[in-house]
């Protein structure tokens, strides 16, 4: 019934469930639906129209869960629904109130039928006028899935590599450190540079891209009359990084090349980490985008930035009166973050606080995470138009992830800034984060089925098969002020973390990365990152390398 | 207990009661679904950087940390400004590495004068790649800090003007 992520167990019925079912089919569930009251935030509980306050038939008691019956329809409490199953042979089975779930009388336990949770599903769509199909609305700016997906660029660069792996002894020395492990000097408070090339340097298909001749300079030059291309500037540092020279190297033709890139831009003089990231990916988008006339939409992208660090966001926005939800999609190159702080303890999906001890205070990624998928109520001052309600209604926003990436980009927003004091500060905290990393929880059809319940539903039809499991393979970090501090990268290069502090490389333990202060993350799909350390071995220099190369 | 206070109290039991219910039916339905988060792993991570950060901050420690200017992994030693020469590709002079930076931001006329004539604005940063920009896509409707930024550079002024102050004007 569901596709892709994530996979419900189908939870077997009790006895007493399946008896149920062979005998009354779907009629009770269809039944009850006149009597399902849905909420705009997504909760269903069972109201019934003609009584005031249910009661209990045994008791007459209004407190506590009442119970029900699906068949006969009468309302039980508690402490009496037995008696009703041992007065009425078969009614075994009913719905509590509260939440529209079902419950066993006899086996006093709460159970599950995919088929009741679809008649559920079908209320709240129902409840929404205009939705006929069930599926939600799109926004207007829904970009076109991705007929090809990822896998066509994974594919293209593996066959490459393969083509060109020989095993060759490196008779230099040094060599049993991984290829491509090499200091970047500092050019002048360019650390923010190293850092995020060093990232770069080592995001799997990224460097595979490159390595494997993805951007041929002639080809390039023939193109286009425009000298500037961030792309061949890349393509260079990547020769060089590979060459087997271990001396630190100086990316001064980058950061030309980069700077009179960035000239167009408001901000040339950007030495935050974040900033060049996200400048450079627009750099090599922008070139390609020009070299092939493409029209500028990046959901399809298929430039090697946006092939790599490319995912969709998906945005809901409900409205809080009637529950109408417009949707929206959104390319994006990585995902910055907010820092969870102690007032919200890192929960996991049953909205349950994780070890309420000395961990509690303390900042998580999935803490961070959470709070980015976290339904957020704006303000009554953001009174958002509802399209249904034809009017502005309070609202809600929720984000979600639609599609990952092939290497997800993490960024911590350690920056605040304050219109009114008109004072910036870094924000020191301290934040953990896992070297494995499982996005399932964050993807849309989690989250969206959450929202409703975690009901056994078609929630994301046609999800792309990307796994969502994630290794962390870059982490650059900041330390100092705002004013003047330093970035650090530490790379995961065949399971052994190496610090790369401009022009020193230094083998560090993995307990030195976990306690240090991270500022982006990066995290590379699973079977990529471990398909990565195994071919690394003999991945070879390819003599033709060191034509462009130094 | 007087009868108001018997009566609240009562409520609130209810209620308390009626939240804890509602808790356990939420997470019975998870557990049954095969839906939650491997929780054993989640702790393992806490566990693990609880530990390294005991580790890290114990000052008998600080070997690794202080290693930076001594010798790499290569067994190369380094001055900490790097020291190697090149030919500037503006303007053609040789210039060290470790001061490329500040020449070149002086030679392409990015100095101090330059930047005052250029309108800085982060969201102008943001609008252009607003295709791609995480602060543009998901945050028309919420009220959250813009760019998160971190400088490292020096810097005279607070707020978002980035100047940077290491080098003199010409």
């Amino acid at each position: 019934m569901t596709t892709g992520n994530p996979s419900y167990t189908n939870p077997k019925p009790c006895k007493h469930l399946a008896d149920y079912k062979l005998n009354h089919g779907l009629s009770g569930y269809k039944s009850l639906q006149k009597h399902l009251k849905t909420a705009p935030h997504g909760k269903t509980s069972v109201g019934k129209p003609s009584t005031k306050t249910p009661r209990c038939i045994s008791c007459d008691g209004f407190q506590g869960r009442l119970y029900f019956c699906l068949i006969c329809s009468s309302v039980s409490c508690l402490d009496h629904n037995l008696l009703h199953t041992q007065s009425e042979v078969g009614h075994d089975v009913a719905v509590d109130i509260e939440r529209a779930e079902l419950y066993c009388c006899v086996c006093c336990d709460q159970v599950y039928d995919p088929d009741f949770d679809k008649a559920v599903m079908s209320k709240h769509i129902m409840g929404i006028t205009g939705d006929k199909n069930g599926d939600e609305s799109i926004g207007k700016r829904l970009v076109k899935r991705r007929r090809l997906g990822s896998g066509v660029v994974e594919e293209l660069v593996d066959s490459k590599i393969s083509k060109q792996l020989i095993s060759m002894r490196d008779r230099r020395a040094k060599s049993c450190y991984p290829l491509g492990l090499r200091g970047l000097n500092n050019l002048g408070n360019t650390c923010f540079m190293n850092s995020v090339l060093q990232a770069l340097l080592h995001a799997p298909p990224f460097r595979n891209y490159f390595l494997s001749g993805g951007h041929n300079h002639e080809t390039c030059r023939k193109r286009s009359v425009d000298q500037l291309c961030l792309s061949c500037d890349i393509d260079v540092v990547f020769s060089a990084a590979f060459s087997g020279d271990r001396a630190p190297y100086s990316p001064a033709q980058f950061l030309y090349s980069w700077w009179q890139h960035s000239a167009n831009l408001a901000s040339y003089e950007q030495k935050d980490a974040h900033e060049f990231f996200i400048s450079v990916l627009d750099g090599i988008h922008e070139k390609e985008v020009k070299s092939r006339n493409q029209n500028r939409d990046n959901g399809d992208c298929q430039c090697i930035a946006h092939g790599v660090f490319s995912g969709l966001l998906r945005s809901d926005v409900t409205c809080m009166t009637c529950g109408f939800t417009s949707t929206t999609f959104d390319p994006c190159v990585d995902i910055s973050l907010d820092l969870d702080t102690s007032n919200f303890p890192p929960k996991n999906t049953a909205n349950k606080s994780i070890k309420p001890d000395a961990n509690s205070s303390m900042s998580t990624l999935l803490g961070c995470l959470d709070l980015f998928t976290r339904q957020e109520k704006l303000g009554s001052d953001s009174k958002l138009y509802c399209q249904n309600c034809q009017e502005r209604q309070d609202s809600a926003k929720q984000m979600s992830i639609k599609r990952l990436p092939l290497v997800l980009c993490l960024h911590i927003k350690r920056f605040e800034h304050s219109p009114v004091t008109k004072m910036s500060r870094k924000i020191d905290r301290y934040l953990q984060f896992p070297l494995s990393l499982d996005m399932t929880p964050y993807l849309s059809s989690s989250v969206v089925r959450n929202r409703f319940g975690n009901r056994i539903f078609a929630f994301e039809s046609g999800e792309s098969d990307i796994s969502a499991e994630f290794e962390i393979f870059a982490a650059v970090t900041h330390a100092g002020t705002l004013e003047s501090g330093h970035y650090v990268n530490f790379l995961r290069l065949r399971n052994q973390w190496y610090k790369c502090d401009d022009a020193w490389i230094n083998e560090v333990d993995e307990g030195m990365v976990r306690a240090s202060q991270c500022y982006m993350m990066f995290y590379v799909q699973k079977s990529l990152y471990q398909k990565a350390n195994e071919d690394w071995s003999h991945l070879p220099i390819s003599p033709r390398r060191n034509m462009f190369g130094q | 207990m007087g009868s108001h206070a018997q009566l609240s109290s009562q409520f609130f039991g209810d209620l308390l009661d009626s939240i804890i219910v509602d808790v356990a039916s939420e997470c019975h339905r998870i557990a049954r679904l095969g839906l939650d988060r491997n929780l054993e792993e989640e702790e393992e991570e806490l566990r693990l950087s609880a530990q390294a950060r005991v580790r890290v901050a114990d000052p008998s420690n600080s070997g690794e940390a202080n290693s930076k200017y001594v010798v790499d992994i290569f067994g190369q030693t380094h001055p900490p400004v790097a020291n190697e020469i090149f030919d500037c590709m503006n303007c053609g002079r040789s210039i060290m590495a470790g001061r490329f930076a500040p020449h070149l931001e002086k030679c392409m006329g990015k100095g101090r004068k330059a930047r005052l004539k250029v309108t800085r604005s982060s969201t102008a940063v943001q609008n252009r790649y607003s295709q791609g920009s995480p602060v543009s896509t998901y945050s028309p409707y919420s009220n959250s800090t813009s760019t998160s930024r971190l400088s490292n550079g020096t810097s005279s002024g607070a707020g978002e003007e980035y100047s940077n102050g290491t080098f003199q004007e010409p």
